[in-house]
């Protein structure tokens, strides 16, 4: 088990190299240019070519992914050039914004779907999985500005039980914000269930059709029995690697949810600082949801490794 | 103090203009106010010519409450010299103030400056500054700050954004100190509207303390009703009230909150729920729900914002007028008006005399006329006419250029859409398509002289003429607009200018957005504002 996480843990560092030359290279291709967005479009030409020396903007890609690179890797992460702010608290504090948020989505989620799903696969092809994997499908299918905006609509603003904003004021305890994330939560939810659903319940289809749970039921175990000592283990390993792979999605990936329901998450700040050229900020901000979308598909990797042997010793 | 001679004569022949009927009353208030005189003279001025202006009678106000406002982030740092999007802009007005601040019909309140007067050519403008006002570091204003200031934003090593709009006009180093409170402004040409380049229309224009570090979001020091006591980039900012400002009841209101929304929609369901007292700009694409909205007032007020839709003159087919007038022809503008709008902007005239600006001149209304349009394209060559018209993603702009090539479709015109981010649209370096493009609709936001817009845009030497529209009548003709005290001289030179460009038409101006601002019915004390700029001084909740 060591070596094997040793051995993905080994691929994790080349692969963020290889995202931050990627990101550094894609910030030269998006138009426009940060000394424009400092400036604004009214600014001479001289005043732009002035600002863009200041910056080192002008200078060759190369020399400045490498100035940029020896910074961030001796912890010097850089003022965003911008919003003239170290990067490093702006970025670690839209992070735990981000990191609440996913977890309330998933608490939200996580139960809910895996019960469905595992009911839905118990009952395969008779109408209650009918009911289930078309409530699933559905909920996937709306796009989550629209689900948002329903919902902001109506609990928001017609029957007013939420905050229509998701950041919660200074001051508000755990339980309070639990109150503000759980609206934006919701779309966030929606489109997870269905994914997380249809895995638990084709793990269980197929487990269920397996030759030792048939042998376990002939045997004379009780049904629930079978269920959560046989079946469980095996059935869920698909929906937790989705599980996994969604969260490097949940924490930086939500720019539509994190706009429409103005919470300052990682999503929004790469995308605003992808148009605004702010290259120390989208870097670290890419980083750090790359390196999480890795350790989350590694923790899912390892805990499925954990439950099923198997995969351990192939991989 | 009186007015000087000269004000006096100016301020006889605006009544006289105003009572010949030659000039109306808001082109007299305009002018009056510019001119720098005095409130007691132009109310007998007034009394010999008409009415005295009806004072509004206010009821009772509430001395508490933080009023918490929806508007956009600003963009970068919050710096006054640099400034240029609604969200800083807001976010120091609140805080600093100007010498000057133009009202919504853009008559000018003194506010730092008591009074100002030129001298006979325009070229030298002496402003007396208000006495009893302190920074909110307790240091008293004074000239020496006022000079500071104008050469901060003249200075070409500094990035100062208002630089384009004095450029021509006033360099650094010609502000003098006449006294501890009077300072003269000698400028390099003559500049009646000169006034409106000190006051709120020039955003940047704000007085700041002599030293002055760039440094605003760590020291936001200023002379204004509110202190900023946090600001969190991308998120909110708050403000409480000034106890040592000058205008000694008020603000009324104790505090403001800044919410900022990167998007309209969530702005609109943030006032619809209540979470919110108002937006600071409600542009009517995305925010039509608020318009019907019982318990929400969207103030409104005309401004000179507009889209441009230039056609470079230097490039084929354009180079032929006709080929212009003829697509100029195809616009269908109430409809446009009303499709885009729902009748909330003013048709325009493909010339730069908005009807926000008093004193514009009439003339024809261009409308649409597609057997005009047609002759005019076959005499040019071009009964078959293929373009490509680059656009932007901004508010409404796409919608515009789909009713365009609809509209230009029965003259025969095959228009081809190029859409384009904003980003891209205006580019950087030597990659610029706004200025580059041989049709391309271009978003301009309200400027309180057409000079503004003439300048930049349509002469020779103008940094962003898009048309690339060169003719040496009309600059002259500009330059003389400027240079004119004289309200009926001027008004005949604003004619020649208007009728000279719509005959030429290097861009089609299709129309004059309103702007509209939506407030919850407990906000009082609010006004619309042309450039979305935010006075909250005499703000108060019910």
């Amino acid at each position: 088990m060591a070596r094997f996480l040793l051995r993905r843990l080994g691929l994790v560092v080349p692969a963020l190299w290889l995202v931050s030359a990627l990101i550094f290279a894609l910030a030269e291709i998006v138009p426009g240019d940060v000394a424009r967005t400092v400036l604004g479009p009214y600014a001479t030409p001289d005043q732009v070519a002035a600002l863009r020396h200041q910056l080192g903007a002008d200078r060759p890609l190369v020399v400045r992914y490498a100035a940029w690179l020896g910074g961030f890797v001796t912890g010097n992460w850089g003022d965003s050039l911008v919003l003239h702010r170290p990067v490093r608290p702006f970025v670690f504090a839209r992070l735990g914004n981000s990191f609440q948020l996913a977890l309330v989505a998933l608490v939200l989620v996580i139960p809910v779907s895996l019960a469905l799903g595992v009911l839905a696969g118990l009952h395969e092809d008779r109408p209650l999985d009918r009911v289930i994997s078309l409530l699933g499908l559905s909920l996937t299918a709306i796009p989550e500005f629209v689900s948002g905006v329903i919902l902001l609509v109506v609990l928001g603003v017609q029957l007013r039980w939420f905050p229509i904003i998701a950041q919660p004021p200074p001051g508000v305890g755990p339980a309070g914000r639990i109150r503000y994330l759980a609206l934006p939560a919701i779309p966030i939810a929606f489109v997870l269930f269905g994914y997380i659903a249809r895995m638990a319940r084709a793990g269980m289809v197929d487990v269920m059709g397996s030759a030792y749970i048939r042998t376990a039921v002939l045997k004379g175990l009780p049904p629930l029995y079978v269920i959560t000592h046989h079946a469980l283990r095996n059935a869920l390993l698909p929906a937790i690697a989705v599980i996994g792979s969604q969260i490097g999605w949940l924490v930086g990936g939500l720019v539509v949810v994190e706009t429409l329901f103005t919470y300052p998450g990682l999503g929004k700040l790469i995308y605003d600082s992808a148009l605004a050229h702010d290259v120390p900020v989208l870097e670290a901000t890419a980083l750090l949801v790359a390196a999480i979308f890795m350790l989350s598909n590694l923790a899912a990797d390892a805990m499925v490794a954990l439950l099923q042997p198997r995969v351990r010793s192939s991989s | 103090m009186s007015d000087s001679h000269l004000q006096h004569e100016l301020g006889q022949h605006l009544r006289e203009e105003l009572l010949a009927g030659r000039i109306s009353r808001r082109e007299f208030l305009r002018s009056a106010t510019a001119f720098g005189l005095s409130a007691g003279a132009i109310a007998a001025l007034l009394a010999g010519g008409g009415r005295a202006p009806a004072l509004a009678q206010t009821p009772p106000v509430k001395r508490a409450g933080t009023i918490r406002v929806a508007l956009v982030p600003p963009t970068a740092a919050v710096d006054p010299v640099t400034m240029y999007d609604a969200g800083a802009i807001a976010v120091v007005q609140q805080v600093a103030e100007y010498l000057i601040w133009a009202e919504k019909d853009l008559r000018l309140r003194p506010v730092l400056a008591t009074r100002w007067e030129p001298d006979a050519q325009a070229r030298t403008w002496t402003f007396t500054l208000r006495d009893g006002v302190t920074f909110s570091t307790g240091r008293p204003l004074g000239a020496d700050d006022v000079i500071a200031t104008f050469d901060r934003l003249t200075d070409p090593q500094t990035k100062s954004a208002a630089r384009s709009n004095f450029k021509g006009i006033l360099s650094k180093g010609n502000v003098e100190k006449l006294a501890a409170n009077r300072v003269a402004f000698h400028l390099d040409r003559p500049f009646v509207d000169f006034p409106y380049l000190l006051s709120s229309t020039n955003y940047n224009a704000v007085v700041l303390p002599q030293p002055y570090a760039g440094d605003f979001e760590q020291h936001p020091v200023g002379t204004g009703p509110f202190a900023l006591t946090a600001y969190t980039p991308k998120e909110s900012a708050s403000f409480k009230r000034n106890p040592g400002y000058w205008q000694k009841d008020l603000p009324y209101l104790e505090g403001v909150e800044f919410r900022f929304f990167a998007e309209i929609q969530p702005q609109v369901l943030a006032l619809q729920a209540g979470a919110v007292d108002m937006m600071l700009a409600t542009p009517f694409q995305g925010s039509q729900a608020v318009f019907t909205d019982p318990n929400i007032t969207v103030l409104q007020t005309s401004s000179s914002k507009h889209r441009a839709v230039h056609m470079r003159v230097d490039t084929a087919p354009f180079t032929d007028k006709r080929v212009r007038q003829a697509l100029a022809l195809c616009l269908d503008r109430p409809g446009i008006v009303q499709g885009l709008f729902q009748g909330r902007a003013d048709v325009g005239n493909d010339e730069m005399f908005a009807p926000i600006f008093p004193g514009s001149p009439t003339i024809p209304q261009r409308t649409q006329n597609y057997a005009v349009a047609k002759q005019l394209l076959r005499e040019a060559g071009q009964a078959d006419l293929k373009v490509t018209l680059t656009y932007e993603v901004y508010q409404e702009v796409p919608q515009y250029a789909v009713f365009l090539q609809q509209m230009m479709k029965p003259a025969g015109v095959t228009v081809t859409l190029d859409q384009m981010t904003q980003a891209a649209y205006y580019g950087s370096g030597s990659t610029q398509p706004w200025l580059q493009v041989p049709m391309g609709i271009t978003d301009w936001a309200s400027r309180t002289v057409p000079s503004q817009f003439i300048l930049p845009a349509y002469t020779c030497s103008g940094v962003w003429n898009s048309a690339h529209w060169c003719n040496k009548e009309y600059d002259d003709l500009a330059e003389q607009y400027d240079a004119t005290l004289d309200a009926q001289r001027r008004g005949s030179i604003a004619r020649k200018l208007a009728v000279l460009q719509q005959d030429a038409t290097p861009a089609i101006i299709g129309y004059w957005i309103r702007a509209p601002r939506a407030v919850r019915k407990r906000v009082q004390g609010v006004e619309p504002n042309g450039s979305d700029f935010l006075d909250l001084t005499r703000a108060s909740l019910a």
